[in-house]
Formats: C-alpha cells, sequence, structure tokens
C-alpha cells in the first residue's frame, strides 16, 4: 500500500511535465485557435476581440500560470470552439473509450494467451505455424485496412453486424476487434515465447516427472510462470488502449476519446487538447501503477522497497 | 452454421436493443462527418453548425433546395428606394417549440446576442450592414441605432449604405430567432421555431430530431430525423449500401462504380462553390500577371477535372458558379497552351524559369491529388514547384498571413449571390481572414465590387458582377480551377429530397420513407 502512495505521488512531478511539454508545443505549432472559431471568412476585428478575450495575447508564462491555477482547482476549463467545459466532454467520452479498450482487451486477452500457450506445447505442429503465421498477418496489416474490410465483409457482404456507429453490444464487435487484433498477434507469440523458456527449464521436469498431469503443468507451472512479460504487453496495450484510438474510432464512428483529441488537434482547441494530454497521461500512469502491482503478484520475487 | 446463428441473434438483440432504426423504414437518417460545433445560431460558423441550426430555427428569411430566397419569420418586407431602410414584418401565430409566441422583441435580442462580445461566437459580420452594430460588437456602443421596432411584429433596419441584398444576410444561421429570454442552454438543449424539434445529442455519435407538429410552413412529413456523425467516407458509403443513411455525398473512389451500377441513387447538381490556387499577388514572381497568366495557361484543368476530381465539376472562367446570376459561361477560358504559357514567362524576364511554394493539405485529399498534378504540369514550362504539406490550420494560417506563394483552396458560398464570390474573394478589405488569400489590389474592381453592392436594380447590378468578374479574370489572381458539381445518392425508397445548392436550403420537410 505504502508502495501504490509513492507511486502515485511521484506522477505529480510527470503529469506537471506533461502540461508543460504539452503547453510549449501548442504554442509553437502554427495554427490560430481563433481561426478555427471564426469560420471562413472573418473580420480582423472580431479575430483580434477573441484573441484578447481569450488571453492569447498575454505572455506565454501567464497563459500557462492561469491555466495551472484552474487545474489545481479541478477546472480544465472551457473548449474554445464548442464552449462546453472540458471535464463534461471526457466524462462523457471515456466511458466509450474505456468500453472499447475492455472489449479489445478481452478478446486480446482471451484469444492470444490460449493460442500462444497452445501452440508452445508442440512447437512446430500444424497449430503452432497456423498461429505464427496469423500473428504474423495480424501484426503487419494496417489498422485502417484491416477495419474496412471487416466492414466489408460482416457489415456489408454477410449482414451479420452494423458498419459503424455506437449502442448495443454489436456496435462493439469489429471496433473490438480492429483494435485488439495487434495485441492478439503480439499476445500470442510472446506468450509462445515465454512459455517455451518454461517449460524446458528444470523445474518443469520436475513437476513432470512426480507425475502431474500435463495439463496441471502446462497451466499451474508453466502459464504462471510465463506471464510476467504477457503482463508488461498486456499493461501497455491497455494504457494505449484507454487514452483512445484515432483510426480505430475514426473507422466505426465510435464516439471515443481519440477522435475528441484529433478535432482538437484540427481546430487547435488550446484547452482541450490540454485538458485531454493531462487525463490521458494520469490513466496511463495509473494503469503502468496496476501493471507494477501485478508482476508482485505473478511472480513473488518481484518485490518493490 | 450454430457459430453464426448464435452471432446473428446477439447481432439482433442488441441492435433492437438500443434502438436505432434502420433508414427505410421508421425515419430519415442524415449525416455529418463531424461533431457540429453547437446547436446555438450565435456560434454557427461552419457547415455542419448551419446545418443543424437550419433543421431547428428559423430566420427572417430563408433559402430554398434551389437557392432562391423566400420569407420565413418574416412574411413580407419593403425596402426604401435607396435601398438603405427594411422594414420586416413577422408572420403572425409562430410559436417556439417551447410554447412561447415570436415577437419581433426576440428578434431583436437574438441579433444583440449574436453581436455582444460576451457570446463569442465570431461571426457578427452578416449583421454589420444595420448602423451601429460594429460599435456594439466592439463594446463602444450599449444598444444598436440601427434595429427598431415597428409595433409588436414589425422591425426596421437601418443600414449604414445601400445594400440590395440584405436580406439575403438574415436567411444566414447565425441570424436565426432564439425566444426571449434564451433557454438555459442555448447550444445544447436548442429551442426554435424551425421544422424539427431537438431531442438528443449524443456527441460525435448522433443528433436526434423529432418533427415539430405546429411549423408554420407545414409539419414534416416524416416523424424523426437522425442526423448521425460519421467522420470516414468509405464507412458512410458502407451505411448508405446498409440502407442505414438515407442520402450520402458519393465518395470520390465510388464515382465511377456507383455511375455504372446505381444510376438510379444518383443525384447532380451544380453546387455554389469554386475551387482554386490563390496565387499570392504580393510575392515574389508572381506580382507580375503575365506570369499568374502563365501558370493559368501551363496548367490542364480539364484533365484534372476529370481525372483527379472524377470530372465533378464544370471549368471556371471567372470566379462566379454558372447557377448565379453574373456568371459568364461563355468567357473565353485561359486554355491549355504550354508554349504560350514559356512565352510569357520569357516576356516576364524569367527565362530560366522560377520557383514556388504549393501549399495543401491532407484533409483534402482530392485538392491535394489536384495540386500534384498542377506541380507536375508546371515544371513543363519552367515553374518547379515544391508542395508545402500541412494541416489545414496550419495551411489556413499560412494563407491568411500571406506567407504561402500559392495555396489550393475551395470556397463556399454563405448565400447566394454572385457578391459572396467578389467581396470576400477580390475586395481588398478583405486580405487574408476576410476571404482574399490572394492578397489581389486593384482600386478600379474595389470601387466596381462596392457600386454593385450599393446597385438596388437587379439587372444593373448584375451586369456590374460581369464586369468586375471579366476584369479580375484578366488579371488571374488566381490559378481558375473549377465549379464543383455536387454528386449524390439517395435511397430509392426516399421521397421528397432535394439536393440543396446551399448548405441550409434543406429543411428535410416534405422527405419522406415512401414505396419504391
Amino acid at each position: 500500500m505504502r508502495l501504490v502512495g509513492r507511486r502515485l505521488l511521484m506522477t505529480l512531478p510527470t503529469l506537471f511535465g506533461v502540461l508543460v511539454v504539452a503547453f510549449l508545443l501548442l504554442n509553437v505549432a502554427p495554427g490560430d485557435p481563433v481561426a478555427a472559431m471564426v469560420g471562413e471568412r472573418a473580420d480582423s476585428a472580431t479575430i483580434a476581440r477573441l484573441r484578447a478575450q481569450l488571453h492569447l495575447d498575454d505572455p506565454l508564462p501567464a497563459q500557462f500560470g492561469h491555466y495551472v491555477w484552474g487545474v489545481l482547482r479541478g477546472d480544465l476549463g472551457r473548449s474554445y470552439i464548442t464552449q462546453r467545459p472540458i471535464v463534461q466532454d471526457l466524462a462523457e467520452r471515456f466511458p466509450k473509450t474505456v468500453q472499447l479498450a475492455l472489449a479489445a482487451m478481452l478478446l486480446a486477452a482471451v484469444c492470444g494467451i490460449t493460442a500462444g500457450a497452445v501452440s508452445a506445447v508442440r512447437p512446430g505442429g500444424a497449430f503452432d505455424r497456423l498461429v505464427m503465421l496469423v500473428s504474423y498477418l495480424g501484426v503487419s496489416f494496417p489498422v485502417y485496412w484491416v477495419g474496412l474490410l471487416l466492414i466489408l465483409v460482416f457489415a456489408l457482404g454477410l449482414h451479420w453486424l452494423p458498419p459503424s456507429g455506437s449502442g448495443g453490444l454489436a456496435y462493439l464487435v469489429l471496433p473490438a476487434l480492429t483494435l485488439g487484433m495487434r495485441s492478439i498477434a503480439f499476445l500470442s507469440r510472446i506468450t509462445r515465447a515465454a512459455m517455451l523458456d518454461v517449460l524446458s527449464s528444470d523445474f518443469v521436469r520436475t513437476a513432470r516427472a512426480k507425475g502431474l498431469s500435463e495439463g496441471a503443468v502446462v497451466l499451474r507451472h508453466g502459464l504462471r510462470n510465463a506471464l510476467v512479460p504477457v503482463i508488461t504487453v498486456l499493461g501497455l496495450d491497455t494504457g494505449s488502449y484507454l487514452t483512445g484510438s484515432i483510426l480505430t474510432e475514426t473507422i466505426f464512428g465510435w464516439p471515443g476519446l481519440g477522435r475528441y483529441v484529433l478535432t482538437a488537434i484540427e481546430k487547435r482547441d488550446l484547452p482541450a487538447i490540454q485538458g485531454s494530454v493531462l487525463f490521458m497521461s494520469l490513466v496511463f500512469v495509473l494503469v503502468n501503477l496496476v501493471t507494477d502491482v501485478l508482476y508482485a503478484k505473478a511472480d513473488p520475487r518481484i518485490a518493490y522497497d | 452454421m450454430r457459430a453464426r446463428s448464435i452471432l446473428f441473434h446477439t447481432a439482433l438483440v442488441a441492435a433492437a436493443a438500443c434502438g436505432r432504426p434502420a433508414a427505410g423504414r421508421a425515419g430519415l437518417v442524415y449525416y455529418e462527418s463531424y461533431d457540429p460545433r453547437s446547436l446555438d445560431p450565435a456560434l454557427s460558423t461552419d457547415v455542419p453548425t448551419g446545418e443543424m441550426v437550419t433543421l431547428a430555427f428559423d430566420g427572417l428569411t430563408q433559402f430554398d433546395p434551389d437557392g432562391r430566397l423566400e420569407p420565413a419569420l418574416a412574411d413580407r418586407w419593403t425596402a426604401s428606394r435607396d435601398g438603405r431602410r427594411y422594414v420586416f414584418h413577422l408572420r403572425a401565430g409562430v410559436k417556439f417549440h417551447n410554447g412561447t409566441p415570436l415577437t419581433a422583441a426576440a428578434v431583436r435580442a437574438s441579433f444583440l446576442r449574436v453581436l455582444a462580445p460576451g457570446t463569442k461566437g465570431g461571426r457578427p459580420w452578416p449583421l454589420y450592414p444595420i448602423a451601429g452594430t460594429e460599435a456594439y460588437a466592439a463594446g463602444r456602443a450599449g444598444d444598436v441605432t440601427g434595429l427598431t421596432l415597428v409595433g409588436d411584429s414589425g422591425l426596421a433596419f437601418a443600414l449604414t449604405e445601400p445594400l440590395a441584398i440584405f436580406p439575403k444576410f438574415l436567411a444566414m444561421p447565425v441570424a436565426s430567432v432564439v425566444p426571449l429570454p434564451p433557454p438555459e442552454a442555448p447550444g445544447e438543449r436548442p429551442v426554435g421555431t424551425g421544422p424539427w424539434r431537438f431531442v438528443a445529442w449524443q456527441h460525435d455519435d448522433a443528433l436526434t430530431f423529432a418533427r415539430n407538429p405546429d411549423y408554420w410552413g407545414g409539419a414534416p412529413v416524416a416523424d424523426t430525423l437522425i442526423v448521425r456523425i460519421i467522420p470516414e467516407p468509405l464507412t458512410r458509403a458502407a451505411e448508405f449500401e446498409a440502407g442505414r443513411l438515407s442520402v450520402i455525398e458519393v465518395p470520390f473512389g465510388e464515382t465511377g462504380r456507383w455511375r455504372a451500377q446505381h444510376p438510379g441513387w444518383l443525384v447532380e447538381k451544380p453546387a455554389l462553390r469554386v475551387v482554386y490556387v490563390a496565387l499570392n499577388n504580393r510575392r515574389g514572381p508572381l506580382r507580375d500577371a503575365r506570369v499568374r497568366q502563365a501558370i493559368n495557361q501551363a496548367v490542364n484543368v480539364p484533365e484534372i477535372l476529370a481525372t483527379v476530381y472524377g470530372g465533378r465539376g464544370v471549368l471556371a472562367r471567372g470566379a462566379i458558379p454558372p447557377a448565379l446570376a453574373g456568371s459568364d459561361t461563355t468567357r473565353r477560358a485561359y486554355g491549355y497552351d504550354p508554349s504560350a504559357a514559356r512565352r510569357l514567362l520569357t516576356d516576364a524576364g524569367y527565362p530560366g524559369g522560377i520557383d514556388l511554394q504549393l501549399w495543401r493539405t491532407a484533409s483534402n485529399v482530392e485538392l491535394s491529388r489536384a495540386a500534384q498534378a498542377i506541380q507536375s504540369q508546371l515544371a513543363a514550362v519552367g515553374v518547379r514547384v515544391e508542395l508545402v504539406e500541412r494541416d489545414a490550420s496550419s495551411q489556413r494560417a499560412a494563407a491568411r498571413t500571406g506567407q504561402a506563394d500559392m495555396v489550393i483552396l475551395d470556397w463556399w458560398a454563405d448565400y447566394p449571390d454572385a457578391d459572396n464570390f467578389l467581396y470576400p474573394l477580390f475586395y481588398s478589405g478583405s486580405f487574408g481572414a476576410g476571404g482574399n488569400y490572394a492578397f489581389y489590389a486593384d482600386a478600379g474592381t474595389d470601387s466596381l465590387i462596392l457600386a454593385a453592392r450599393r446597385t438596388v436594380d437587379e439587372a444593373s447590378r448584375t451586369a456590374l458582377y460581369r464586369r468586375i468578374d471579366d476584369r479580375v479574370y484578366a488579371a488571374a489572381p488566381w490559378l481558375y480551377l473549377w465549379f464543383p458539381k455536387d454528386l449524390w445518392a439517395h435511397r430509392l425508397e426516399l421521397r421528397g429530397w432535394d439536393l440543396p445548392v446551399i448548405f441550409n436550403g434543406q429543411r428535410w420537410t416534405h422527405a419522406r420513407i415512401g414505396e419504391r
């Protein structure tokens, strides 16, 4: 528990650093948030007035101080474009992102680990070779292409699932598969490699020698000990999925964080970008923390002092 | 087989549970490519916002799908002979969706709200012709002097100078009327007088509207109108083909296939838009009109239009789209003539050619490809073009500040009038953000543009528009490309829908899903 507290404290400088970098990057990037507010035909007096109202002409340290002060009070500000509070926007999108991320990770964990473990039992066998081929393809194909292909086959060809949008479970299947595909492929390879490593070690031979069933050997002794690298990959992927996935969300019209951030960047909606970056960093840091705790659970030799 | 049927039933149950009706059965389904900014008319500065505001609100005037001006909340108006004073009379018996009656005071308050500095809307200019509005918007005046009530149902507008097209300005979404006092969250839960009442908005996903049975213009035939937010064109095509969208703009990649396989789906109309390359008239060799003319002769526009743009447009021989009065479709075009272009460049003192940058943005795929074709054709006459690819926001910033030699752009009409293609694009007071990205300045053109705005008589104004377009075309401030034709597809069972030439020209009141 003390570990968790200390790690949480350590996230504060990380988040502050993220804020500084995001703020500076946004200010050197070309493009003007007011240009997106006023649209294609505008008068310069209105532009100047809006810039002044949004404090865009203030010195950078003053703008930054103003923003940090807001964040400390729990106020991420309002979007320049929509005038809605950023917190409300994030609260609306995050559950959708979580839904998609969890579905993708569940798919990845179940399919990836199973496929990897089974193929490690008989390396070089037909199943192993099939899994390795499929995972090779899974890692290589661009998400964009796979998403459109899935729509073409399952929505237009077979009419099993809706092409895009959000709603019930049916809407979740194709985006989760698209998003999780790389993880499935990657996890099966990682699991297979780790399992091969473990299954050839002395303690597995001992387990077999004392007459344990093959199932017990593979699951209890093999898989458990192969889990550490698998958890690493799972944790990293979960972290990145929970912060939104621009391509998958765009292809499937999924109303998550990824599209929100993309729109904010396209329109140079500074408060929306800063708020989302801060929020995503927080999520990422927390997921990493959970991963570290899980290491200790999976392997008692890992201890944090 | 079993796995398939389980999956299928899960899908069915889920689809039923979420309750989104498919087009073809329950309601109309339209789409936007990104989430509207807001549903507050005062914030309507982009097309999705403008289209949604048009569904829920009305202005004093409006456009029909062909871009003709019609009475809306005002059923009649009069203009003084000098064109400086307008009196609009409100239609009787109109009520907002919340039951409050429409009053002249609400109209006045709506306009003041758009202008008030605290609104931070960004588009007050359609109201600037009214005397005293600029001072009010700048916070220098406490009230607008040029806007007065005439009894309960009349409004008098005093303009700073004669403006014959003023009634068209009042049809823009930003001039829509909101109730007095305005609702609590006008951007999220709008209350208007329009044909559709707002029901729900799931951001980045869908907006739901229900018919307004009391609509003054006749209640919509359909019960519901759902507007989905679908960013990816190929996904939209899949949704349309699956019967889940009522209409769709045909994706460029599908132009040939749909034309061949589904001609019954398609509607094509000349759009009020122009595609062009702004040549910065204040930068380097482009200052010389001969160089700009040479560029116009060096590019084979019909070929690019046919290949890159799927033939979805007509050659631009000026800036005024053919559908608008003042356009001249018989004007002699520059024509593709590389040797003449080379001669012009030599005459201008550049026998060895010139180096220029052409800015493009990946968010407009077709124009981005056109830029590449232009690059290779210009190379043949010695104009060496470096393509600069940026996101739309950076490209716009460069164009507005005049940092780019050439920028490939398109221009959409806000109101169907040639003025919309002359005053913003070629008047010297519109430099940069105002729309004059070519930084074209010519005293003669300026005075003609202003004269046209002040001319009340329609025929004389049209003649002036044509003269201005002639004059500007000869100076070649742009590389003139084409006027797009909109190509849309509609479900065969959709009735009573017409492709609008201007974004706010379609209210979906006659549309319904009928028998094939």
